[in-house]
């Protein structure tokens, strides 16, 4: 692999992994998703401006991957074998402790459209102005996400309480 | 809600009993009183409502607009918090991290390198507001129950 590409690599590919299985839920695909995700970085002819924008397009687009994944009618059909969706939480692999993977797990089973932003805000530690530029969405949006999405994890927490 | 009601006290019948004693230059007077009165049962209210919001303070959690946040207690903020420019730390470079997503903010926080024990803590809420203290850990009470002043003894702990 070329030197400017490598660099690329050791940098994001362990946090894309973390956000590709975000949406996946099991390690294969998700490692799918992100080599995709390099590969189109490299076959993309377009310069981007600066690091801020190649870490927003590269989590961009696997995002984009996994959703297109998601939606395929082959994914539909099957199901990734000895791997539970219901650990998740434990496979995500972050640079840092959780303490409370009952709300980790809560919010992988978000909708999508309250996932990612969830996800993004306190598990990668990105801000509004940021996550609004990753998904092409208006702080405000990303604003109001985040606020239901957090009434969705509290309700599917009071429903797995007994 | 009647007025009995809502004065309730002995000051009022006392009052009541000057505003029907004359007229004229009693007219006066009685407006004096119920100015005096006024304040002093805008003042009680005023009280009232200092206490309610001094508890939830001390507790540490309030709640600023819509959005669940962390009231800084103004007594502590001259004791152990001082409110210091937002440095934009990293989950990796903090010490010790807290994610509190039914909450809707995230803690991180860093020991520093100085004499005196202190920690840098970085508050981020999900209506997009970032703050940061410096927290003196020697001037923490062991019984505290503020929310930054105990992340910012687990993060000594932590370290």
């Amino acid at each position: 692999m070329e030197q400017k590409w490598s660099y690329l690599v050791d940098e994001y590919r362990a946090m894309l992994y973390r956000i590709a299985f975000s949406n996946m839920k099991n390690r294969a695909d998700a490692e799918d998703a992100v080599q995709e995700a390099f590969l189109r970085y490299m076959k993309d002819e377009k310069p981007i401006q600066n690091k801020e924008h190649e870490k927003a397009w590269l989590i961009r687009t696997t995002i984009h991957i996994c959703l297109d994944i998601l939606k395929s009618g082959w994914y539909q059909k099957t199901v990734p074998w000895n791997e539970s969706f219901e650990n998740a939480a434990k496979n995500i692999y972050l640079p840092y402790q959780v303490k409370d993977d009952e709300t980790l797990e809560a919010v992988l089973q978000l909708p999508v459209h309250y996932r990612n932003p969830i996800y993004l805000f306190y598990y990668e530690d990105y801000a509004i102005r940021e996550i609004a530029e990753i998904l092409n969405e208006k702080e405000g949006t990303i604003k109001t996400r985040l606020r239901r999405g957090r009434e969705e994890v509290k309700k599917l927490l009071t429903e797995r309480r007994p | 809600m009647g007025i009995q009601e809502v004065q309730g006290n002995g000051n009022a019948q006392a009052y009541q009993k000057k505003r029907s004693a004359g007229r004229g230059e009693g007219f006066q007077e009685s407006l004096l009183q119920n100015l005096r009165y006024r304040d002093q049962e805008e003042n009680a209210i005023t009280d009232t409502e200092t206490e309610a919001r001094k508890k939830a303070e001390n507790v540490g959690v309030g709640r600023i607009g819509i959005t669940s946040g962390i009231r800084v207690n103004a007594a502590a903020v001259q004791e152990a918090l001082q409110a210091v420019e937002v440095r934009h730390m990293s989950y990796e470079e903090s010490d010790h991290i807290k994610i509190a997503v039914t909450e809707g903010y995230t803690l991180k926080g860093k020991r520093e390198d100085s004499e005196e024990a202190r920690v840098y803590v970085e508050a981020k809420y999900d209506d997009g507001r970032q703050e940061a203290y410096q927290v003196e850990i020697g001037k923490i009470s062991d019984t505290t129950e503020h929310e930054i002043e105990r992340f910012a003894l687990e993060t000594m702990n932590e370290a």
